[in-house]
């Protein structure tokens, strides 16, 4: 019997610990941030091609597209007009929804408006794309079901302004109710006086309900995009209405535990996904002779589209060994990485190694975008106390800038304040996400 | 590895205490408005923490036996589409198998179209041959006289975009090789058209064929294009130096017949074509 007491207690503490917390959270917004960005960026640096690219009247036009899709019946809003102004609009709101799923504001709308961009575009030239495109593709649906903006989000930004509000509120009453010397009443709250204040979200839900209704009545859509889109839709309305109603409450409570094991299991897919994209990279290099005899390396800097540096490729093609050394490490490291999860050591020194073979590769090989994405992927992986490290130094050189540029902002915070609120228990408590969730 | 674990949040706390507590002499300036690392702690995000939870519950266990029932559906739920999900991404990734050949209809219906992925970067070989697309015309020019053009390296054209280019496009990069690609997938070695995608491929090669064309004038100025004609030419990358394989370098040409186009096949509307050509 007592054999089996351990299991059981693991399994209930795993159990308890799924749903009680979204895991990863600084994970999460790296990888938030890193994938809009990337599409961003991508999409910043089309902006001249774009039509060619993407429009009604590229080389892919848009009858054909229509064509191939009638075929595979991809997602893409693209195709509810052939005009250009829609196909402008769709540009430009997927370029704004990357920016706001970045900045974390509103994070859940935005990332599935995130999800809208990088379909409707894609899916219109899916011939267009290399492995970066596929990457962020994955991505922008699994992120669509994760809690990413628990952190470095303007979000966490609104709900942590709301609730220190709401404590200053409180003390207030609090102070005045034993000045006049009651004490009941102190423990009784009405609902969050954030939530209730806030109209912003309301009104995009509202906006977002009507739009999603045209497109309904246009009949654009397949039966499960519309279900997946008005049940988004419909999630968000009870979520808001629950926790107007009784933010205390068991149904509350329920949504939210369901929230955090939708999360828990994005998170797990996404760092499967990553683990799996390095398992086939590598076990098919391995059936190829060329990565046997120690050349493979050798060849992409020798291809036209993958050299823009034709003097360093030359200069690499001349040591035989170097180019041998890359190629089985690179095998090397792509077929261990999914077993080193279980290392926390070696696992971060693999992770180093291959950030860094996609820097080169980015340069090297001339594919910036995909390289970020890949790196992006990767920094699923990080440990939480790095993370909060560089988010330590990034808010500094944020602090710093601000204050060079206009002085003191108004909100402060005391440096007593903050260090209290620095040992969190997130630290140790998600050390391990990188491989436990 | 716990022990790590707690080795490692120690140290990571550590330098945040001196940096905002001493060294800086205005903490309250330095101290960047709230972002990131003080944002709530997960644990706040999720039930509402003041309220009025029992103590020191979280997660299912604070839940009544009814709404236990429910979180406990879900988890079920939840788990299984995901190890389904990974499961058939992994049956399509994987080689053909035991598993693929019986059951690939269902695997493909779950990945197809907005799960489909290709990992085999570089592999199983690296790709060893440089193809370029070629390209020639037949115009008309101003004065009615018919003139075939010389051919033009519409490929050599992408590789001196992307020499020295720290961002290049995907215009440059993947256009053509991938519309190429998608041409010789879809087309026997008579270039006998498969389907659907036989037809479209060759249409999406013309488009593309004219709009460079057009941008190099093709022709003269005033010049109507009337016929194009492309071809491909596919040369083995030479060994390295430290190498004695021997192989064979010398250009293998495939042609493909004339096509007659006009000029409503050209892509790209006059203003945005205007745009992006004065870039």
């Amino acid at each position: 019997m007592n054999r089996l007491d351990r299991p059981v207690a693991l399994l209930s503490r795993g159990i308890a610990r799924v749903t009680a917390t979204a895991l990863g959270p600084y994970q999460t917004a790296v990888i938030r941030i890193g994938f809009s960005a990337t599409w961003l960026l991508f999409l910043l640096r089309e902006l001249p091609n774009r039509h060619e690219l993407y429009g009604p009247d590229g080389p892919w036009d848009w009858d054909m597209a229509q064509q191939l899709i009638a075929g595979n019946h991809a997602f893409t809003a693209l195709m509810w007009s052939d005009s250009r102004l829609w196909f402008e609009t769709v540009y430009a709101l997927a370029m704004l929804s990357s920016v706001l799923l970045m900045l974390g504001w509103r994070t859940r709308t935005m990332s599935v408006l995130f999800m809208v961009g990088v379909l409707s575009l894609q899916n219109r030239s899916i011939f267009m794309g290399d492995g970066g495109d596929n990457v962020i593709h994955l991505m922008s649906v699994y992120l669509v079901l994760t809690r990413c903006g628990q952190v470095w989000s303007l979000d966490a930004r609104r709900l942590r302004r709301a609730q220190a509000a709401r404590a200053r509120e409180e003390a207030h009453a609090s102070e005045e109710a034993r000045a006049r010397g009651e004490l009941s009443g102190v423990g009784e709250r009405g609902p969050l006086r954030g939530e209730g204040r806030d109209r912003i979200g309301p009104v995009l839900w509202w906006v977002l309900g009507l739009a999603l209704s045209v497109v309904t009545f246009m009949g654009e859509l397949r039966w499960g995009w519309l279900l997946i889109f008005w049940g988004l839709w419909a999630v968000q309305g009870l979520w808001w209405a629950v926790g107007r109603r009784a933010p205390g409450g068991e149904p509350r409570l329920l949504l939210d535990i369901v929230a955090n094991l939708v999360h828990n299991a994005a998170l797990f897919v996404i760092m499967a996904e990553a683990c799996l994209i390095y398992a086939t990279a590598g076990w098919y290099k391995i059936q190829g002779s060329r990565w046997q005899d120690g050349t493979a390396v050798y060849y992409p800097l020798q291809l036209d589209s993958f050299s823009p540096w034709p003097a360093l490729s030359d200069a690499l093609a001349a040591h035989g060994i170097l180019v041998m050394l890359m190629t089985y490490g690179t095998v090397a490291i792509q077929v261990a990485f999914p077993f080193t999860l279980f290392n926390r050591r070696l696992k971060n020194v693999l992770l180093a190694a291959m950030i860094c073979e996609h820097a080169v590769i980015a340069v090297v090989l001339g594919l910036p975008f995909f390289s970020l994405a890949m790196i992006t992927a990767d920094a699923v992986f990080l440990p939480t106390s790095f993370l909060r490290r560089v988010g330590r130094w990034a808010a500094r050189a944020r602090g710093g800038l601000f204050s060079l540029g206009r002085g003191p902002r108004g909100e402060r915070r005391m440096p007593g304040q903050r260090r209290g609120e620095e040992p969190d228990p997130e630290g140790a408590e998600h050390a391990r996400v990188g491989f436990t969730t | 590895m716990d022990a790590y674990d707690e080795g490692s949040s120690a140290r990571a706390a550590r330098p945040d205490t001196p940096s905002s507590a001493a060294a800086q002499p205005a903490p309250a300036e330095a101290e960047p408005p709230p972002l990131p690392f003080q944002a709530e702690p997960p644990f706040q995000a999720q039930p509402p923490p003041p309220q009025a939870l029992p103590a020191r519950r979280a997660g299912i266990a604070a839940l009544s036996f009814r709404y236990q029932i429910v979180a406990a559906l879900a988890l079920g739920t939840v788990a299984l589409a995901a190890c389904a999900h990974l499961a058939m991404v992994f049956l399509h990734v994987a080689p053909s198998n035991t598993v693929t050949k019986q059951h690939g209809q269902a695997i493909d219906d779950w990945i197809y179209p907005e799960f489909e992925q290709n990992w085999k970067l570089f592999a199983p070989n690296p790709l060893q041959q440089n193809i370029s697309v070629q390209a020639r015309a037949e115009v008309r020019t101003a004065d009615g006289a018919v003139r075939r053009t010389g051919w033009y390296d519409l490929s050599a054209q992408d590789g001196a975009a992307i020499d020295g280019n720290l961002l290049p496009s995907h215009t440059q990069q993947n256009e053509l090789r991938r519309a190429w690609d998608f041409y010789v997938s879809s087309h026997d070695a008579e270039n006998r058209p498969a389907g659907l995608r036989g037809d479209l491929s060759e249409r999406y090669i013309r488009r593309i064929v004219l709009l460079r064309l057009d941008r190099e004038n093709a022709g003269g100025r005033g010049a109507v294009i009337e016929r194009v004609q492309v071809r491909s030419r596919t040369a083995n990358v030479a060994p390295p130096e430290w190498s004695d394989e021997k192989i064979d370098t010398r250009p293998v040409f495939r042609e493909l017949p004339w096509w007659p186009v006009t000029p409503d096949d050209v892509p790209l509307a006059r203003d945005v074509k205007a745009e992006v050509d004065a870039r």
